[in-house]
């Protein structure tokens, strides 16, 4: 046991977890993650499986991933622990054992002759660190014969801090993955939707698209009312960067697209070759309408796609959600004779290749077509993110700390000598050391200044 | 005079100041490195007014774009340069950085960087754009001049220098380490979980940026726990920006991204 606690509270694992780490994320971003088999099999050839089988392919969640990850956090908490209580004695202890030795072993020092007995002089050091914002404490000899005086001593625990938000961020990313959840909610304008979960309902009034002059969208908006017990409570404007907050859920604009399930359509039914006899006929999907058409009663449109195209077995599919190639199947009738059968397209008008008696004299033109766009939301409730806030003013107020709030500390040991007081001090500083050196000697020149 | 104009004179400056710089070094005149120096302050004030102008007519932080981040980027890195260098006085780490200016520079005038002005997408319409990126950039700024300090710490012959150059490339390491560290993760973070939903996705340049913090934790901690210095510390340092260079270019070109603004 207590080799095991040895070899974790050493810093040489910790390099050497971190160089694993290091080595994993990179392979990580070189196989792409979270991909389908197919998209490995086409990239990789046989090694796919080997891939999968080690699971490269969804590095970040695997378990051997995550117990590097265990390690690494084990390996810095006791690291942590082990060097915490000497560091604390070094910024805040009594500084007990401070002697004429330890002072002579510190590596910036000077000697001085001050005026005066020994209680004195002590009173003008102590006065003059102190003014240099040290907190000065007589340690060692209870005669207050030697000062120790620290300042910045939160910079001590500067690398301390880091270690503990690097932890708390660890724990605040284990909570996510086991307590967030995450929805997406598709919502045409007026549509509802319970939200898992959550207890409410959130209904989206109004979606808009902004461009700019110059095209380009400039944002999407949402106006998003949230329904609880059935009453609307409050309704904001959900844009990128501006999610709405209810109950510790968060919506955000995560993603649009048309809803191509009941597209209003205008078709244009007409004689061939006579476009003047063409009148426009108003439907949706799956309506019968009557036509005071050429030689038809009533029109009916079938199946709508956004973007056309014949896949395996002649089969019509849409080849995107964009509306790219439209086409509508459409059944003209007379009385109760279908007389014709056949995709009408925007793009190529009089393409039809139907069948029926009014192949050869009906003309069908896809005019227009308006669909309602519908937007979605990603509801998410995200219990680890207060942690992972936490964890990362740690890990900033630590790296700030330890690098530019970097502590110093003077010592002076004073002892009766000719005509008056010899003084003996000694300083250390962890960061910046010229930086201190000249304090240092500022310092002791102005105690020789000194009356 | 147009953000163009100005931009063209800061290069024109930094080019002329990188000349001087190493007639400085080769003709072993020190007090022509000053005029060095000098010469890239001048590009740096026509620097900060193209960055100043391009912001005033596009409306938004200018880094939205290769060309803008690269723009800035190559400013950042004169500034920490200056900063470092008011600190050490070393004449001869000013041609090797402003070398990477000019580089920096150089690629960002390259006509591979459309200049024009674009709106901007809905993604980053966010005053974290300014927190995030600036911060960043400017935190691998000081990594450019370490990774520089690095590379003369290989080459110096005598001790001496070693010394010195040791010295500088951890002080620029220990400033941009946490600027870095801000900027580039926790800002990083707190606008992905504003913009996006989540604070992490592991997508290739956030798991690129861990990589160069890992990376310069290393650095860090191999010098102050285990002693390591000179030239186990400048190799460890070079790789660290190389990484954030990978970061910042390699992710953008080469690694598919939700994160890739060219």
């Amino acid at each position: 046991m207590r080799s095991l606690w040895k070899s974790f509270a050493s810093v040489k694992l910790a390099i050497f977890l971190i160089i694993l780490l290091v080595l994993a994320s990179v392979l990580g971003t070189l196989i792409p993650q979270g991909r389908s088999a197919e998209e490995y099999a086409a990239r990789y050839g046989d090694l796919a499986g080997l891939f999968v089988r080690l699971q490269l392919t969804n590095l970040y969640r695997s378990p051997w991933f995550l117990t590097l990850l265990f390690l690494f956090a084990v390996n810095l908490s006791v690291c942590t622990v082990t060097r915490l209580g000497p560091k604390l004695r070094r910024a805040f202890g009594p500084g007990t054992g401070t002697d004429a030795g330890s002072v002579a072993a510190m590596k910036v020092r000077g000697r001085l002759r001050m005026a005066g007995p020994t209680g004195a002089a002590a009173a003008r050091v102590a006065q003059e660190l102190g003014s240099r914002r040290y907190a000065v404490r007589a340690a060692g000899g209870d005669d207050g014969t030697v000062l120790l005086a620290r300042k910045r001593r939160l910079g001590w625990l500067g690398s301390d801090a880091v270690h503990l938000g690097l932890l708390v961020i660890l724990a605040g990313g284990i909570v996510s993955g086991l307590a967030g959840r995450r929805s997406h909610l598709a919502l045409v304008e007026g549509q509802t939707a319970d939200v898992p979960h959550a207890g409410f309902r959130v209904r989206l009034d109004r979606f808009e698209t902004e461009l700019y002059p110059q095209g380009g969208v400039k944002a999407w908006k949402s106006t998003v009312s949230v329904l609880e017990d059935g009453e609307p409570v409050r309704t904001e404007i959900v844009k990128v960067n501006r999610p709405l907050i209810h109950r510790g859920f968060h919506f955000y604009q995560s993603s649009y697209g048309w809803d191509w399930e009941n597209p209003k359509l205008e078709i244009a039914v007409g004689t061939k070759g006579e476009p003047a006899s063409a009148r426009s006929v108003f439907l949706r999907t799956g309506e019968r309408v009557p036509v005071d058409g050429p030689g038809i009663t009533h029109l009916s449109a079938l199946r709508f796609v956004p973007d056309f195209v014949l896949g395996e077995g002649n089969r019509v599919q849409s080849r995107s959600r964009e509306p790219r190639n439209p086409a509508v199947l459409v059944e003209a009738w007379r009385g109760e004779e279908r007389v014709y059968t056949g995709w009408v397209f925007a793009k190529f008008p009089d393409f039809g290749d139907g069948h029926g008696d009014g192949r050869a004299a009906l003309s069908f033109v896809l005019k227009d077509l308006q669909a309602g766009q519908y937007s979605v939301l990603e509801a998410a409730k995200d219990p680890g993110a207060g942690l992972i806030w936490v964890g990362c003013l740690f890990v900033t107020a630590g790296v700030f700390l330890a690098f530019y709030w970097t502590p110093r500390e003077i010592r002076a040991v004073l002892a009766p000598g000719a005509g008056g007081t010899e003084a003996t001090l000694g300083g250390f500083a962890a960061k910046g050391r010229d930086a201190f050196r000249s304090e240092f000697e500022a310092v002791c020149e102005s105690l020789r200044r000194a009356p | 005079m147009t953000e163009s104009t100005l931009f063209t004179a800061a290069f024109a400056l930094y080019v002329l100041s990188t000349f001087v710089y190493f007639a400085a070094l080769f003709a072993r005149r020190v007090k022509w490195a000053g005029k060095g120096l000098a010469v890239a302050g001048a590009g740096l004030v026509f620097h900060t007014a193209a960055l100043v102008v391009r912001t005033v007519t596009s409306g938004h932080a200018p880094f939205t774009n290769m060309y803008e981040s690269l723009s800035f980027f190559a400013w950042a890195t004169v500034l920490a340069f200056a900063a470092i260098d008011r600190k050490f006085r070393l004449p001869k780490i000013g041609p090797y950085v402003m070398l990477i200016v000019v580089a920096l520079v150089a690629l960002a005038s390259s006509p591979l960087m459309p200049k024009d002005v674009t709106p901007l997408v809905p993604a980053l319409q966010s005053y974290w754009l300014w927190l995030h990126v600036s911060v960043t950039l400017v935190g691998e700024a000081f990594f450019a001049v370490a990774f520089v300090a690095s590379i003369l710490y290989l080459a110096a012959d005598s001790e001496e220098k070693k010394e010195k150059y040791d010295s500088v490339s951890y002080r620029a390491v220990a400033v941009g380490f946490p600027l870095f560290t801000l900027g580039g993760l926790v800002f990083g973070m707190i606008w992905a979980f504003r913009a996006w939903g989540r604070y992490w996705s592991w997508d290739p340049k956030e798991v690129w940026s861990l990589i160069t913090w890992f990376v310069f934790a290393l650095y860090l901690h191999t010098r102050i726990v285990m002693g390591w210095k000179g030239k186990r510390s400048a190799v460890i340092a070079i790789i660290g920006f190389l990484a954030a260079l990978f970061t910042y270019f390699g992710v953008n070109y080469l690694l598919s991204s939700l994160h890739s603004y060219r």
